[in-house]
């Protein structure tokens, strides 16, 4: 992926509202065909940057760069980006094929040019024969498709998507997240998207910025950035992270030794401290699916240790347990796959818990 | 089933209650619209008597009406200020609206909306004779202009004429063409003329193919309001015109009152209602594709 031209650049970007101070200093780049995602809470900035991308917003300083050019004082209609916006913005004066066209009408096509390329578009993301409806006559799922449709018929470098899912219930929602996957690669156009459903950015993205109050946090590909979270806002941001208050002991050659409440004295790699030191104390982080309850007869892959089941949550494929730890004072939370045969142990049950000190993170 | 409980079953069902609650507005209107209305209708097909209407059947008021060289033009004038009035108001009254909706801050919105809806506080009557003070022989302009001498006597083309009603008529109905505009205009989704602008189109080309459209419905319903009541106006031609140029309101009054015609100046009201309400359907009936089909 290395290898692929960069196709927008935030170069230091800092965006005021008054004296609110929306974008703190944003570097980073996209590249071209990639599936990038502006992940992070409500408030954090991530739309702000997106219609920085689109022209909407005008950055304080720093500079904004697509496909190698300099966007300051490009107005949005003449920037290569095309944006799915958050409501979709249909025009509800326009029937389905007029808002798919609309973008084309300075091209000045003839009829038959228009009709089919409207027709093609209308194809793509599954709308064939619906382009004599008018706009008010569409479902949620459908509005999304007719702006998908809308942006895409343009071919821009960048299709821009602010939270496009958002209003779409979980069965349609996931269905789109796939649907628009394939029609990225089919496209091979560079997608980047705003959400806080940090679930949908790891399934959608090729890379995700998770932004935190104007800042990018962490910067990664999906597995980097669940398995190795930066900091404990981002690990916390991202699935869920049981955390263990831990002491660093010794540190050299690349292995860190650290002193944990529930695991011992453990030793890890230095990769698994992927943070910078922050000052807020030093603790382990790991996910509830890298340990695992041990039933008669198993045997831990790596390490065991022994807890007390303190709570049950029972979801038909998956139990979540949640267990004290031998010399812990607060549970941490175990996630198993239900096996056929057998049972759900109760709560109060002894019992002994695999895990890996190469699944750890360390947090400083 | 008796006749009692069939008025209790009435009583408790929900058309009753609907029944009950309008029925007050409901004989205002008929006492005070419908029943005046079928006596005008009724009188502009009756023969018109001395000092009496004579209940005789006749078409002839309605003839009168239609190929009465005077009438026919009086009608022509009544309506050629209406809609001189009407362009003219929506005209002015977009741009006033578009500012308002666009471009002042959402908390003083309301401030701008109370500043223009202030000439309502005055009465009409007032304010027309606002004007006359101003376009007057002997009003602002006049004096204003020979006092810094740009000009030696008083222009005559400023009052007591057509265009002095207009301009009297568009100020009064200004804020019933704001008000509607403004509506839908705060209605339109502002991500609607990001998505034109992203789509390409510039600002200006957003607003014709985006909110121009968009705003349709308001325009119709400023040109309703204003059209219809200024072709009944009477007291702004008596006032600013010094009754010297008669649109078809006075020319029904002096047939009623003064002439006491009843049956022709029923005849020439309900004509002029006919041919409001034609002009109007033939509007609506123009511009229906933006009026329908909009969420």
């Amino acid at each position: 992926m290395n290898e692929r031209p960069t196709m927008i650049e935030f170069q230091d970007v800092h965006k005021y509202y008054g004296d609110y101070h929306a974008l703190r200093g944003i570097n980073a780049t996209i590249k071209a065909g990639e599936f990038f995602s502006l992940l992070g809470p409500s408030g954090c900035g991530k739309t702000t940057l997106l219609r920085t991308i689109a022209g909407f917003e005008e950055i304080s300083s720093g500079a904004v760069l697509i496909d190698g050019k300099h966007m300051e004082g490009v107005p949005a209609n003449q920037r290569p980006t095309n944006m799915v916006f958050q409501s979709y913005a249909i025009f509800p004066h326009l029937t389905v094929e007029e808002n798919v066209g609309f973008g084309l009408r300075r091209e000045r096509l003839a009829k038959d040019v228009l009709a089919r390329r409207v027709g093609e578009a209308l194809e793509m993301v599954g709308l064939k024969g619906y382009g004599a409806r008018g706009a008010h006559a569409l479902s949620g799922g459908q509005r999304q498709r007719v702006a998908l449709a809308r942006a895409l018929i343009l071919k821009p470098k960048v299709l821009l998507l602010d939270e496009p899912l958002s209003a779409l219930d979980k069965k349609m929602r996931e269905q789109m997240q796939v649907e628009l996957i394939k029609l990225q690669r089919q496209v091979g156009i560079t997608f980047i998207l705003v959400t806080h459903d940090q679930e949908e950015a790891l399934v959608m993205s090729d890379r995700i910025a998770v932004m935190f109050e104007g800042e990018i946090a962490q910067l990664a590909d999906p597995e980097t950035l669940y398995r190795r979270p930066n900091s404990r806002k981002v690990a916390d941001f991202i699935g869920t992270m049981n955390f263990m208050p831990a002491s660093v002991v010794s540190e050299s050659g690349g292995r860190i030794e650290v002193d944990t409440q529930g695991f011992g004295r453990v030793e890890i790699d230095a990769a698994q401290a992927p943070g910078a030191t922050t000052g807020n104390g030093t603790s382990i982080g790991f996910r509830p699916e890298t340990l695992t309850v041990l039933f008669e007869g198993q045997v831990a892959a790596d390490r065991e240790c022994m807890a007390t089941i303190e709570e049950v949550v029972y979801f038909g494929d998956m139990t979540y347990y949640d267990v004290r730890l031998d010399g812990m004072q607060t549970p941490v939370r175990i996630s198993m796959r239900n096996v056929f045969g057998r049972p759900v142990l109760d709560i109060g049950t002894r019992t002994r818990v695999a895990w890996s000190p190469g699944a750890l993170v360390l947090f400083r | 089933m008796s006749l009692a409980t069939r008025w209790a079953r009435f009583r408790k069902s929900e058309g009753g209650s609907g029944l009950a609650l309008v029925s007050p507005t409901a004989i205002y209107a008929i006492l005070l619209l419908a029943a005046p209305l079928a006596t005008i209708l009724l009188f502009s097909v009756l023969t018109d008597g001395y000092l009496v209407v004579e209940p005789v059947f006749t078409f002839g008021n309605y003839i009168e009406t239609w190929t009465n060289r005077i009438y026919r033009s009086v009608m022509m004038r009544s309506l050629g200020v209406s809609v001189a009035v009407t362009v003219l108001t929506v005209l002015l009254a977009y741009p006033v609206a578009y500012f308002v909706s666009f471009h002042v801050q959402p908390s003083k919105k309301s401030l701008w909306l109370f500043l223009i809806t202030i000439p309502f506080w005055t009465s009409y009557l007032i304010r027309v004779f606002l004007w006359k003070v101003i376009l007057g022989y002997n009003g602002v302009i006049n004096s204003g202009l020979m006092a810094t001498g740009i000009i030696d006597e008083p222009l005559t083309a400023i009052s007591y004429n057509v265009q002095a009603f207009v301009v009297t008529l568009a100020h009064a109905y200004a804020p019933f063409a704001i008000l509607p505009i403004y509506v839908v205009l705060e209605k339109i989704d502002r991500s609607l003329l990001e998505a034109g602008q992203d789509l390409g189109e510039s600002k200006f080309r957003t607003f014709l193919r985006v909110t121009l459209p968009l705003s349709v419905p308001g325009i119709a319903a400023a040109v309703l309001i204003v059209f219809i009541p200024t072709i009944g106006d009477y007291v702004t031609p008596n006032l600013i015109g010094g009754g010297k140029i008669p649109m078809i309101a006075n020319m029904i009054e002096v047939l009623m009152l003064v002439r006491d015609n009843k049956p022709l100046g029923a005849a020439i009201a309900v004509s002029a209602m006919a041919i409001v309400t034609a002009v109007s359907l033939l509007f609506l009936f123009t511009i229906r594709k933006y009026l329908r089909g909009q969420k």
